[in-house]
């Protein structure tokens, strides 16, 4: 066991912080990016971390709870793109990659602010790529209510959502709004992005959304499956990841531990291959 | 903004003010910079603290202008505005830290070469590499009274018509420094071989020229003073330093804050450490010499009576 997990894992309360948090984050995201894999909405998510991203650094210029930041700019931004309403997808990336240009330039005046006339320190670092190690416990019961005010949301939209990105005729005979579907869907994107910038930043949060789900998906028949399959490779990538991240503390003589948000994104990445590989050559023989 | 000897400083840069003139950046209007007093030495110097020795050697012969001078900002995030590269193209003598402290000001002179320019770097007068592990080199009492040297000298050779008036300025400077290191063999008497925490290596070499003991492993202080995550491993062994009171003060760098060290700082209050704020950058309202005295006599407080120190004034 040793070799496995270093010592103090399991007693240090950064880490015990960490891994509670993670495991929420990781269940919301996969469970969110099923629907987003889905409805071919990836690159909308990407843009909504980076107008998360513009709220955490905001949120770090006034000294407010990063959470609040993300999730705040997340929803106003996630609306706004929403109710532009571009109805053709072209439009749409248009208007997708304007918003996504602005938030990061946003974000790059907030951070300037906070680091010429504030005294916080690290800004950069934890807004863009997450520090879920320094994250206060105080933080993990919001934590805990967004994501439960979240998979209640989804549960509520997921099956007209689905169904019309799956067979829109159907969806309007059955007189689902697609409007209103995709404006609720939008703000339960937002809250899911704004949970995993805490964990692993608002820039790599697209990678616990997308990844976990397209790899469940691959390999999984019904989407229940799916999304059961998606929230297992994303906890286990947010736990393993933060293992590791402990652990390659010992690896060096130096001691200079790799940040759990590359240790995540690793773990996702492998994933991923593994499901792209099963597909094409593990399922022809089975 | 230039001002002839002593009060240098920029009007207090608040947020607000900070946002106007990003305002006014955006909007295009060149950023001003006041003119030099006639007869002066126009000097430019990174660092507040390295201002104030120069203007207390240049005096009334020298207009000198702090580049970092906000005592409530991260100095290693500071980024250079167009108004600092005018006040480096026009001074006739610069004065940086360098081991890659203040690096913004190589890339200024560079962009503005001039062979009538002098460069103190404080770093290469102590003869230091500019890798060094910590770059806070004016918290250790034998930087300044040679940095002062080195300006004193540069002053003579820009304006040779004052080199007596200079000299006495150093003779005078160096005085005060005397009484300084008198303060510090005292402190040594008294408390040599106390152990201490700090969040940051900013005092590191003043606590050992006080003989204190720094029981912090230097990576969690590079981490915090680099801006990235310490490991958690490295918390876990600082934050058991202070909750199992094996320090007897925890001195924290009042000018960075991050939830690691917010956190550090409620536990040392939880368990009765004293906190004593430590500036990167001189306070304002302070001379060099002033600035670690008060250093001195904070950390002597929280030693011998447990108190806290979280503002110097």
């Amino acid at each position: 066991m040793r070799w496995l997990v270093e010592p103090g894992f399991f007693t240090n309360p950064v880490v015990g912080t960490a891994l509670v948090l993670g495991a929420v984050v990781a269940v919301v995201s996969a469970a969110v990016g099923v629907v987003v894999v889905v409805r071919g909405q990836s690159f909308a998510g990407h843009a909504l971390t980076d107008v998360a991203m513009a709220g955490g650094a905001g949120a770090s210029l006034l000294g407010a709870s990063p959470l609040l930041g993300f999730l705040l700019a997340g929803v106003v931004g996630g609306g706004s793109i929403e109710a532009a309403g571009a109805e053709r997808v072209r439009d749409r990336d248009v208007a997708t990659g304007v918003v996504l240009g602005a938030a990061a330039g946003l974000t790059a005046l907030f951070l300037y602010f906070v680091s010429s006339s504030t005294s916080a320190t690290g800004s950069t670092q934890s807004v863009l790529f997450g520090s879920v190690f320094t994250v206060s416990p105080s933080v993990v019961p919001l934590g805990v209510a967004v994501a439960a005010a979240t998979l209640v949301a989804l549960l509520v939209v997921r099956r007209p959502l689905l169904l019309s990105s799956l067979s829109p005729e159907l969806a309007a005979a059955r007189g689902v709004r697609p409007r209103a579907m995709g404006l609720v869907f939008v703000l339960v994107l937002a809250a899911s992005v704004a949970l995993s910038a805490l964990v692993i930043g608002a820039i790599l949060s697209t990678a616990l959304l997308v990844g976990p789900a397209s790899a469940a998906l691959r390999v999984s028949r019904g989407l229940v499956g799916a999304t059961l399959g998606a929230i297992a490779a994303g906890v286990a990538a947010v736990e393993l990841g933060i293992l590791a991240s402990y652990d390659s503390f010992y690896w060096s003589a130096a001691h200079r531990s790799v940040p759990v948000s590359a240790c995540v994104v690793a773990v996702v990445l492998v994933e991923v291959a593994t499901s792209a590989a099963w597909a094409r050559w593990g399922r022809g023989r089975g | 903004m230039v001002l002839a000897s002593a009060p240098w400083h920029r009007s207090p840069w608040g947020l607000a003010g900070g946002l106007a003139l990003a305002g006014v950046a955006l909007c295009g209007c060149a950023a001003s910079v006041p003119p030099v007093a006639p007869g002066t030495v126009p000097v430019v110097a990174a660092e507040s603290q390295y201002a104030d020795v120069a203007a207390q050697v240049g005096g009334r012969y020298a207009s000198v202008v702090a580049v970092m001078d906000n005592p409530n900002a991260d100095p290693h995030g500071f980024e250079v505005s167009p108004s600092v590269a005018r006040e480096v193209a026009r001074a006739r003598l610069v004065v940086q830290n360098g081991a890659g402290y203040d690096d913004f000001m190589r890339v200024v002179e560079a962009a503005s070469p001039s062979p009538r320019r002098r460069v103190v770097v404080a770093q290469r007068v102590l003869g230091l590499a500019s890798s060094i592990a910590n770059p806070h080199l004016w918290y250790d009492p034998t930087t300044m009274p040679a940095v002062a040297a080195a300006i004193e000298g540069d002053l003579a050779r820009i304006d040779p018509a004052h080199r007596a008036y200079f000299a006495a300025r150093l003779a005078r400077f160096d005085a005060a420094v005397a009484d300084l290191r008198a303060r510090i063999e005292a402190f040594r008497a008294r408390f040599a071989g106390r152990r201490v925490a700090t969040t940051e290596p900013v005092g590191d070499y003043l606590l050992s020229a006080l003989g204190l003991v720094n029981a912090t492993p230097f990576r969690f202080q590079a981490d915090v003073m680099n801006g990235v995550d310490p490991a958690p491993q490295d918390v876990g062994t600082v934050e058991s330093l202070v909750t199992g009171r094996r320090v007897a003060a925890l001195l924290v760098n009042a000018q960075v804050s991050s939830p690691v060290t917010t956190t550090l700082t409620g536990l040392a209050e939880g368990a009765h450490v004293p906190v004593v704020a430590l500036y990167e950058t001189m306070p304002r309202g302070f001379t060099y010499q002033r600035w670690m005295t008060a250093e001195i006599d904070a950390i002597a407080r929280a030693l011998s009576t447990g108190r806290s120190t979280r503002r110097l004034s």
